[in-house]
């Protein structure tokens, strides 16, 4: 009687046929897969373009609202009451924020995208940091918040883009502001870095506020992340502001991080490569 | 014969137009509205403006198309008001001929004191 034995070897053809099909199936796993990707970029692409699209034409309805609150509020129209006064300046604020906030959703879709330039020019970051400083100052005065600014002698002026740095500085120090308790401290330090690769600048922006626990200390800087994303969070606002001053910050090829923990305030470092004046 | 200034407002959008109207007529502006880019260059062959707020984005394409016919007629300023705000757009803008670039919403005091200056020039040449 004969048997087939299972332990037999196989002919080398039929080994030969057996990993064609097997090469074959993963080429065609390969191709679907890589299929898929390219579509999911094509989608993420749609998205970080409808975002910027509509983000856009947001601006327009905006400016309409803002412009004809402000003709009211400057008595264009007539004097109005108190009353109605305070009422108008609601409305102007209200819209100055959400134009913030639409201008923030902009900037990240360009990010997104890789669609944000550098403007570079030579500027002192002791002007970026009073600027920054004189334009928080109602903030600071309404939450009685103490800020010290304090400028390593001798820095030299860096090359970057003024506008892009200055949005840094503002977003981490609104952040600041916004999480560290009234009769609390604010500062903004530069200097040169230490540790880094190259000769860079090194700006501080800390605060003796809340604090961030560790195992947050990645997820602030992740697109859309806050920690507290209930409803009912005391903080509001895109989410994106880390994500795009991350983003900023490593287009001037530096790198952006924190020190902190719950209860012990927040030091959000940053550096920006400083270069030889000519 | 009526010597006020004339400002042309190019803007599609009806809500900021008639903001823009009001602000502008409210400093005893001449003023006219064009929401088109056909609409501006009918303005610019009839009733040259003096100064010109230019939106870029209109119906029938790119404001830009309408600055050389502007300065042909003798306008003496065009300042861009955008909702762009990228590096780009204003050298575009600026290679075009434009005298400014603002992003849109500019503040309304902002926007008087801008034209204002800008025609401060005509006046003075008119006097």
């Amino acid at each position: 009687m004969s048997r087939v034995d299972s332990a037999t070897p196989r002919s080398p053809a039929l080994d030969a046929t057996t990993s064609d099909s097997r090469l074959a199936a993963l080429e065609s796993q390969l191709a679907a897969a890589s299929a898929e990707i390219a579509e999911l970029r094509a989608r993420d692409a749609l998205k970080t373009q409808f975002l910027a699209n509509i983000s856009h034409d947001l601006r327009t309805p905006l400016t309409a609202v803002i412009t004809h609150a402000e003709i009211l509020r400057d008595g264009i129209l007539g004097d109005l009451t108190p009353r109605q006064l305070e009422s108008i300046r609601g409305i102007i604020s209200g819209g100055r924020q959400l134009l913030s906030q639409v201008g923030e959703i902009l900037t990240y879709a360009r990010g997104a995208a890789n669609q944000l330039t550098l403007v570079p020019s030579r500027f002192a970051v002791r002007d970026v940091l009073e600027q920054m400083s004189a334009l928080n100052e109602s903030l600071l005065k309404k939450k009685r918040l103490v800020l010290s600014i304090d400028i390593e002698e001798g820095l030299p002026a860096i090359d970057g883009d003024r506008e892009k740095i200055a949005h840094v500085v503002g977003n981490l120090l609104g952040n600041a502001i916004d999480f560290t308790p009234a009769g609390g401290r604010v500062w903004l330090r530069a200097g040169h870095a230490v540790a880094a690769d190259c000769p860079s600048l090194l700006v501080e922006v800390g605060d003796s506020g809340v604090g961030i626990a560790t195992e947050h200390h990645d997820l602030i800087f992740r697109e859309f992340a806050q920690v507290d994303s209930t409803p009912s969070r005391p903080h509001h606002g895109t989410g994106l502001g880390l994500t795009i001053a991350r983003k900023l910050v490593e287009l001037h090829g530096g790198r952006i991080w924190v020190e902190s923990q719950l209860g012990t305030g927040s030091r959000f470092f940053f550096t920006v490569p400083l270069r030889q004046a000519d | 014969m009526d010597d006020r200034a004339h400002v042309l407002v190019v803007e599609d959008n009806e809500l900021v137009s008639s903001a823009l109207r009001i602000l502008f007529e409210s400093v005893n502006h001449r003023l006219s509205v064009a929401a088109s880019l056909a609409e501006t260059l009918s303005v610019a062959a009839q009733d040259p403006p003096d100064l010109v707020f230019l939106d870029l984005t209109l119906p029938d394409g790119d404001g830009l198309a309408a600055v050389k016919p502007l300065l042909a007629a003798g306008c003496r300023s065009i300042v861009v008001l955008t909702g762009h705000d990228d590096f780009e757009t204003r050298q575009r803008c600026l290679a075009a001929g434009c005298t400014e670039v603002l992003v849109k919403p500019v503040p309304s005091r902002d926007l008087l004191a801008k034209s204002t200056t800008l025609l401060a020039s005509r006046r003075s040449a008119l006097q």
